[in-house]
């Protein structure tokens, strides 16, 4: 258990404390092997900071504290909107970590669609020769915007996830005015069934509900579970509208939050399972396919 | 394993499951919690919380072993001093939760620190949660920000004869709630159900400021999942007696349990 120092509840303990739900829990986490975990939305620190390796290392630490295996991550520069500059350095730092620690760190890469030929350029570098698995979109435009457009269809081409910044809130939109929502994604959707488009942080975003309701007949529209809000209820109601097979397990860097949630939700064992990796590792085969 | 931070019956915003006494109950044994401290969730957007506590108060009469009833109470709404008689001899609640954000009141308001003293005086807790949802979270018909970590240590510097828990508060390290020259009395105790433990561990932290007896275990059920506030439990550097302490020994001595 690593970091984990002496006195604390073992989780054999914590897990039998959880009685039934707890049952299919056991075998959670890397030390057993049973059920993989891949957190498919996470952040390595921008080396903007002087702390940028120490939160790097805090995270594998608390990763392996929690039982995660894998980690899905990109790097957010503060400018905003990212200029391509930015964004080439910062995948190219999300790279670094990625053979720094080999087999925790997979990569999104990170662009901001408005420089469509260098947002274009950069997705080739990435995925083809970085062997990132995945695309980073964050608020710059909303998704259903025609400038996306070019994005999506080239991660359809690369049989890539595009995991893409969202929120539905009622009183806090202007600080993002393009931020998109499940309303925005579900019409993505329509245009593009062939795109797999990751729903960020449904416990980060606002109305979860809304959410929810929102990408039930958007098929080729995931969610993942992250965030730091722990709403009971919030995992069962996604698995019960969108279906387990559409759900995802994520942290967004709220790691005790999310593993709290995946544990805590009334949920079956498949379904669990399938959140915590199957789902994104049958994502993530499709571009190996 | 002491909760103390759950609720009973209905709230406003978001149907709540495992919202009855039998069914939070049945909750907490799935998680291995023997007690929790509950209050109406209805009182929160009642206009007359007492409502919400006679709603409480009837809830837990057969579950009196494992849920201990605390009164929402307004000190704006007229006739608070008979609601909090009626909680503390009536209904045995152990403490008052005080939402001042929803009932439109500022914790400096005398009438403030008249009921806290009022319930003091009875030997009840006041306990005092600092957010019922995230911001981002909330519908249309309302925009109730944080409680201010520093209007809660005015109360409590003005209140040194009361004790307070301090509920569902992060980011405490920048307050005076947080730090050893906060200048406040000893006569305030933490849940820990929203501190940091992965990144910046604040629990560590105000374990260093505040002592190893201050900090309780809270999980906001059935608001919350239990799972998040047992992770962070689970993460948390610190020897077995310490854990044990947050996890039901401070609760017990600060609430007056038998066996604190």
């Amino acid at each position: 258990m690593g970091v984990l120092g002496p006195g604390l509840i073992s989780r054999r303990s914590f897990n039998a404390a959880l009685g039934g739900a707890g049952a299919a829990l056991r075998g959670f986490g890397r030390q057993s092997g049973k059920v993989k975990v891949i957190d498919a939305h996470s952040h390595l620190s921008h080396h903007s900071s002087p702390r940028w390796a120490e939160r790097d290392r805090q995270l594998i630490d608390a990763a392996d504290a929690l039982g995660i295996d894998q980690l899905i991550c990109s790097i957010l520069g503060p400018r905003r909107p990212a200029v391509p500059e930015d964004f080439r350095q910062s995948n190219d730092w999300v790279a670094e970590a990625a053979r720094r620690y080999p087999g925790r760190i997979l990569g999104y890469c990170f662009v901001n669609p408005g420089y469509a030929k260098e947002a274009r350029e950069e997705i080739a570098r990435c995925i083809e020769k970085l062997g990132f698995v995945g695309i980073k979109l964050y608020n710059d435009y909303l998704a259903s915007e025609p400038v996306v457009w070019p994005v999506v269809e080239q991660a359809i081409q690369l049989r890539v996830p595009i995991l893409h910044h969202a929120g539905h809130t009622y009183w806090l939109s202007p600080p993002q005015p393009r931020i998109s929502d499940g309303g925005t994604f579900a019409e993505l959707a329509r245009r593009y069934p062939e795109a797999i488009i990751i729903c960020a942080h449904i416990a980060g975003g606002g109305d979860w509900e809304w959410t929810v309701k929102a990408l039930r007949n958007a098929p080729n529209v995931c969610i993942d579970i992250s965030g730091s809000v722990v709403d009971e209820g919030t995992v069962e109601m996604a698995v019960r509208i969108m279906g387990a097979d559409r759900v995802l397990f994520g942290c967004d860097m709220s790691m005790t939050a999310s593993v709290g949630r995946i544990r805590s939700a009334d949920i079956s064992e498949t379904d669990r399972a399938k959140i915590l990796s199957g789902n994104i590792e049958r994502i993530l085969a499709r571009r190996r396919a | 394993m002491i909760d103390v931070s759950a609720h009973l019956g209905h709230y406003a915003f978001r149907r709540l499951r495992h919202n009855t006494a039998a069914g939070l109950v049945r909750l907490m044994d799935r998680f291995g919690i023997s007690r929790a401290v509950v209050a109406s969730a209805a009182s929160i957007t009642y206009r007359n919380p007492q409502s919400g506590n006679e709603e409480v108060a009837s809830e837990v009469e057969a579950q009196r072993s494992r849920l201990i009833p605390f009164a929402v109470l307004s000190p704006v709404y007229a006739g608070w001093e008979d609601d909090l008689k009626i909680c503390s001899e009536q209904f045995g609640m152990r403490g008052v939760r005080l939402y001042p954000g929803w009932h439109n009141f500022k914790l400096s308001d005398p009438r403030c620190r008249d009921l806290v003293n009022a319930a003091a005086a009875r030997g009840m807790v006041v306990s005092i949660p600092v957010r019922v949802e995230d911001r981002r979270q909330q519908g249309w018909l309302v925009d109730i920000p944080d409680v201010d970590p520093d209007e809660i240590a005015g109360l409590i510097r003005a209140c040194p004869k009361a004790r307070f828990i301090v509920q569902n508060a992060g980011g405490l390290s920048g307050s005076a709630l947080g730090r050893k020259d906060g200048g406040l009395p000893e006569n305030y105790a933490v849940d820990l159900g929203r501190l940091s433990v992965e990144f910046g561990n604040e629990i560590g932290r105000l374990l260093t400021v505040l002592g190893e007896d201050r900090l309780l275990f809270g999980t906001g059920i059935p608001f919350h999942y239990p799972g998040p506030a047992l992770v962070k439990l689970e993460m948390l550097r610190a020897p077995d007696a310490v854990k044990e302490k947050i996890r039901s020994k401070n609760a017990e001595r600060w609430l007056g349990l038998a066996g604190g």
